[in-house]
């Protein structure tokens, strides 16, 4: 009877399984098919134009000033935002629900709409723009892209360090401090490593969001190109055949850095595990 | 659990049943150019005040792509709208249509605001030596990607002639730009280069689309740019007229225009016309009489106040060709 019973729940806890395996292989077609399908498509039926623009000077160009761009943008937000994401999750303090909930809104707003926003502040007349605007320029220049990456971008990251920085146990930090390590020392040997995972991940997340970045960006910086606007270009001018090409070099350059920096996270994982 | 669910299926359910039994009106499906979005707007309200049971369903886009939805994807359209009539003419009949109406123009302006430096000098006599001021920066939308952007530089190239300075185009357009421009067999060609190499200096700002160029004069970014009345019109920005010798605007000065030419980067010639927005009621067309009633609202003379008062002046009487239907034939003349 009881050999029984657990019998049927071990087909019930399959069957579960089964399910869940359904479910999400549905939802993993829909993420591979639209990408193997472009890129399929490119390789079998147009291989030619894949190599001619592998070789286009102005298409390498955009890719790397896109994964340049992202870069800065994930740097600073990394300087500013890790900070700010210990704050959140060491300290309680008056507004801090609305700072959270302000943290989010570049992630709500459309792009556009935060292109013009960004334009209007980082113009040349703009209220952070002009005072700057004898050292920097943000107008159809790299600092506007940057920006624009930033602004949306930056929330992924903070987000996710301060869920790192919440599951580090405050103790161990007190403990340290009541070994005589100063604050500062305290946060950069204890905490920041028991949580690099997670900012990790989040400037992952912040770099790959920041790639893909179009909306704002071709609000405050058409030029120089970077290769979603390079893709949407040639999508305008000279149809899908010739956009192509240029969109699947990136998502193919893309995936290797994604790649890349998951096995390097994954080794990171083990770290703060033990 | 179980049922939350079923509550669920069933507002689910009860939703998509309501929701098909209110949709009994008849559609009337309109397909037409983006400059036409605010009239057309006007006159969908209108004509569902006049008829109560028609559900005006209106699809705006490019013109070229909205005449392919009828030739090339087969999509059913009561009326189809161009900014450019020719185009009505060429890819769309005999075969998707036999006739159409020129029913309203448009023009190339400079848009500016108060604050633009000199806008309080700037006429139609010394516009382009006020853009050539080294502190004055203007724009335009990017002649590979847009019509209002190859219509600008067509402007600019007409210029030349209208004022007799052979360095307009040089001074605003080559000197802070990759784009050239060439005298060949009595025509001013601009050929253009791949868009990533256009490579604009500070004075200049070039969009993808007309419409993000607004962003840049509110933000005081650029002092003028070019771009069509109707759009300056509806945004209330100041605007410059231009002589119609160069403005794209008049039938009577279609000769002139063609001696502007602008080549886009994917090969594709276009030459310079007047601005003249069409419209027809496509062959496939599934409520022919509805369109038709459509079509004499747009030529009506409520219709007409509709698109003088957003900027797009109103032919009239419009000038019809092909073999238009009995029932239009009071409000055209024949082209």
């Amino acid at each position: 009877m009881l050999e029984r019973s657990k019998l049927t729940l071990k087909m019930s806890q399959e069957k579960t399984i089964l399910i869940f395996t359904l479910l999400g292989a549905i939802i993993l077609a829909f993420i591979v098919i639209p990408i193997a399908n472009t890129i399929a498509t490119q390789v079998i039926l147009d291989a030619d134009a894949l190599i001619k623009t592998a070789k286009d000077v102005a298409v390498l160009k955009s890719i790397w000033l896109s994964i340049y761009a992202a870069f800065l943008a994930t740097l600073i937000a990394l300087i500013l935002g890790v900070p700010l994401a210990y704050l959140l999750a060491r300290r309680d303090f008056w507004g801090k629900g609305s700072i959270e909930s302000i943290i989010d809104v570049p992630i709500v707003i459309p792009h556009t709409v935060a292109g013009i926003a960004l334009l209007t502040v980082f113009g040349s007349h703009g209220l952070i723009g002009y005072p700057l605007s004898n050292y920097i320029g943000f107008v159809d220049a790299l600092p506007g892209i940057v920006v624009a990456m930033l602004f949306v971008s930056v929330p992924f990251l903070i987000n996710s360090a301060r869920e790192g920085f919440e599951s580090v146990d405050p103790r161990l930090e007190n403990v340290a401090r009541s070994l005589g390590a100063s604050r500062w020392r305290a946060i950069c040997k204890v905490t920041i490593p028991l949580a690099s995972r997670h900012i990790l991940v989040g400037a992952i997340m912040s770099w790959a969001r920041a790639i893909s970045e179009f909306g704002a960006v071709v609000i405050i910086a058409y030029y120089p190109m970077i290769a979603s606007t390079l893709t949407y270009e040639r999508f305008l001018s000279e149809g899908l055949s010739a956009s192509r090409p240029v969109a699947v070099l990136l998502m193919v350059v893309c995936l290797l850095v994604f790649i890349l920096l998951r096995t390097v996270s994954a080794r990171w994982g083990r770290y703060d595990r033990d | 659990m179980k049922k939350l669910v079923a509550v669920f299926v069933v507002i689910l359910l009860s939703c998509a049943v309501l929701g098909c039994v209110t949709s009994e009106k008849v559609t009337l499906k309109v397909l037409h150019a983006g400059s036409l979005s605010a009239p057309f707007e006007e006159v969908e309200r209108l004509f569902e005040e006049r008829f109560p049971n028609v559900d005006v369903q209106r699809e705006a886009a490019g013109s070229t792509k909205t005449i392919r939805k009828v030739t090339e994807l087969h999509k059913e359209a009561d009326i189809v709208a161009s900014a450019d009539y020719s185009l009505v003419q060429d890819m769309m009949m005999p075969e998707y249509a036999d006739w159409y109406i020129q029913f309203a123009k448009n023009s190339i302006v400079i848009a500016y605001t108060n604050d633009s430096r000199y806008a309080e000098e700037i006429n139609q006599d010394n516009w382009y030596e006020i853009l050539r001021r080294p502190d004055v920066k203007f724009g335009f939308s990017n002649p590979n990607d847009d019509p209002c952007g190859y219509r600008s530089q067509m402007t600019i190239q007409l210029a030349e002639l209208y004022y007799n300075d052979s360095s307009i185009y040089d001074d605003l357009i080559e000197k802070n730009t990759n784009l050239r421009m060439t005298f060949e067999n009595g025509a001013y060609i601009l050929r253009m280069p791949n868009s990533e190499e256009i490579n604009p200096s500070d004075k200049i700002m070039i969009r993808s689309m007309e419409m993000e160029l607004i962003h840049g004069l509110d933000a005081h970014e650029i002092d003028y740019y070019f771009i069509y009345r109707s759009v300056a019109e509806q945004h209330n920005e100041r605007f410059l007229e231009l002589p119609p010798q160069i403005d794209l605007s008049s039938v009577d000065y279609a000769d002139t225009y063609k001696k502007a030419q602008v080549v886009q980067s994917s090969g594709n010639v276009i030459t310079g016309k007047p601005i003249v927005y069409g419209i027809t009621v496509p062959k496939n067309a599934e409520h022919r009489d509805l369109a038709i009633e459509f079509v004499k609202l747009v030529l009506s003379e409520d219709g007409q106040k509709i698109f003088d008062e957003l900027g797009q002046p109103p032919i009239g009487p419009a000038v019809g060709s092909g073999n238009v239907p009995q029932e239009l034939m009071t409000l055209i003349c024949q082209g």
